[in-house]
């Protein structure tokens, strides 16, 4: 038996996403002569990494609960374009504020009843949402892209907030930030974060024990909707504009940035921590790419095969640390 | 249980069983696939009403309306694998939809930590710590931590459902020293199984389903292997 608990066997996921993350660095670093390492190239990846981060962190709970969304990516534009209508309508930054995050929750709890109510794989039923949503935006704005400055008042409060810098930090890197240490703090630290993993792991179990777990998932989709709001909005005042086009490929990206933290496809396992390698590494493949000069379409490529690598070598880490 | 019918669409699943267990025993209950065992005792834990019938729990009448009502009263159930969820702790597991919280919900996890390292020596398994992940466990060491958390909770009556299939026989002898354990501690035990030497050499009384029927319900020194066999396949005493 003893044999069987060597210690290369024992490593969490997160120890390989480590090196993988490091490795990527170190690779992007040389080869875009230390340019990636500069003051300008850290301060664009603080800025655009929550986009992805933010959403992501949310995926990575739901899908230790078990289940996917895939819908993020058309939820975000639907987002962006009720922001700016509201702010058209001379609503207040707050207000609106409140409705998008409201309708983001909402958006999640449609994709919790249509799931768990349906009995449907929540893969299907939130790739229906997401042709639905994206159907949605598309019509109703007419694909027009929209300015943003024309509709904010004087000062604006929620520039400040999200996209000013604190002491040369820019501050969405400090709203990731906090998302990732509430969510954290809630998924490691809090009885609730031992129903979702009990959850994704065993469901049967979960229900035996006396766990909602129909409860422990609507919450997680929701999560995921107010964290896609949120990022809609981030995303709105950060390009100072409404496009139809915002979030493609987001629901990819997040599953990819969290099979690359070691977050199990299967549900149960996975980690906060995990979960923040997996977006560095993909934001840093990202801007690494573009800063070597590679075309954008390689660049899907290139994401392409490392997830198909990452998500072999993490996942069978994975299944050896648990067996 | 008292007079206990279920159907299943037309099926009669049990048909006037007549179910007791006393205190601090471990009673055997045996039958065939189909016999209706699983369905007894689900019915006892409360996943499912009875059709017909009555249950009566240290002399109260109850009727159960979810698994929950029956784990109030102290009655736990340890199925095959609906018990532990593998990727998570021994701790977590324990404490699964019961944790011991500090303000606001969050965990205590030092007193969980502590806890469930009690619960687990009280059945004498070791582990090297409470923290590692179940699937890490043998097949006997997990019924173990199933078996702990039962105790932990003061159940008062553990239903044990198939504990010792899959298992090897190094294995099995360890669930038969929980149960044991059980028996030592004042908790009743029903023990379902298809091996019967398995549970015969803990039992202390055993009932035997039959097509839905309870046709036999014997103490251990008034009856043999060879007997209960003849009961399970046939449903009479040796011809």
């Amino acid at each position: 038996m003893e044999s069987k608990r060597s210690l290369m066997l024992r490593l969490p996921p997160e120890v390989y996403s480590l090196i993988i993350l490091i490795g990527l660095l170190t690779i992007f670093t040389i080869f875009s002569n230390y340019r990636f390492l500069s003051y300008e190239n850290l301060r664009a990846l603080g800025r655009l990494l929550p986009d992805l981060g933010v959403v992501a962190l949310g995926v990575a709970m739901l899908m230790i609960a078990g289940e996917f969304d895939l819908s993020i990516s058309s939820q975000i534009p639907l987002c962006s374009y009720v922001m700016i209508t509201l702010l058209k309508s001379g609503f207040g930054e707050i207000l609106s504020l409140l409705v998008v995050l409201g309708v983001g929750a909402v958006l999640g709890f449609i994709n919790a009843v249509i799931t768990i109510r349906g009995r449907i794989p929540s893969f299907i039923t939130t790739l229906g949402t997401m042709l639905l949503w994206r159907g949605v935006v598309y019509v109703w704005s007419g694909m027009m892209p929209i300015p943003l400055r024309p509709y904010l008042p004087e000062t604006s409060i929620l520039a400040l907030v999200f996209v000013s810098e604190v002491f040369g930090v820019p501050v969405q890197i400090i709203w990731f930030a906090a998302v990732a240490i509430v969510l954290g703090l809630i998924l490691h630290r809090h009885r609730f974060g031992n129903w979702v993993y009990a959850t994704g792991d065993n469901e049967l179990a979960a229900k035996e024990m006396g766990i909602n777990t129909a409860l422990t998932k609507t919450i997680c989709f929701m999560t995921v909707g107010i964290l896609a709001a949120l990022v809609s909005v981030l995303q709105l005042y950060r390009i100072e504009s409404f496009a139809a086009t915002q979030g493609i490929g987001f629901e990819f990206r997040a599953i990819a940035a969290c099979v690359i933290g070691g977050i199990s496809l299967r549900g149960g396992s996975g980690s906060v921590i995990g979960a923040i390698l997996g977006i560095i590494a993909m934001q840093t493949i990202d801007t690494g790419l573009i800063l070597m000069g590679v075309p954008v379409f390689g660049v899907s490529a290139f994401i392409g095969i490392v997830i198909v690598v990452f998500g072999l070598l993490v996942t069978r880490a994975g299944r050896k640390f648990v067996s | 249980m008292i007079n206990i019918h279920k159907w299943f669409g037309t099926v009669h699943a049990l048909n006037g069983v007549d179910f007791t267990v006393n205190r601090g025993e471990v009673v055997g209950l045996v039958g065939d696939n189909g016999a209706g065992k699983s369905t007894l005792i689900k019915i006892l834990s409360g996943v499912y009403p009875p059709d017909m019938g009555e249950i009566y729990f240290e002399g109260r009448k109850v009727r159960f309306r979810s698994p929950a009502d029956a784990r109030k009263l102290g009655i736990e159930t340890v199925y095959q694998d609906q018990a532990l969820a593998p990727n998570l702790s021994i701790v977590r597991n324990i404490f699964m939809g019961r944790e011991i919280t500090a303000s606001f919900g969050f965990l205590d996890l030092k007193k969980m930590s502590g806890e469930a390292r009690k619960a687990i020596e009280t059945l004498g398994l070791r582990v090297r710590s409470p923290l590692e992940p179940v699937a890490i466990l043998s097949g006997g060491e997990r019924q173990g931590v199933a078996i702990a958390r039962a105790l932990y909770f003061k159940a008062k009556l553990v239903i044990l459902d198939e504990p010792t299939a899959a298992l090897s026989i190094k294995e099995t002898q360890k669930v038969l020293d929980f149960v044991r354990l059980l028996k030592k501690e004042g908790v009743s035990v029903i023990f379902i199984t298809h091996n019967l030497y398995h549970v015969y050499e803990v039992a202390d009384r055993f009932v035997v389903l039959f097509r839905g029927m309870k046709v036999a319900d014997v103490l251990k020194e008034q009856t043999s292997i060879e007997e209960l066999a003849c009961y399970i396949t046939t449903g009479k005493a040796a011809a």
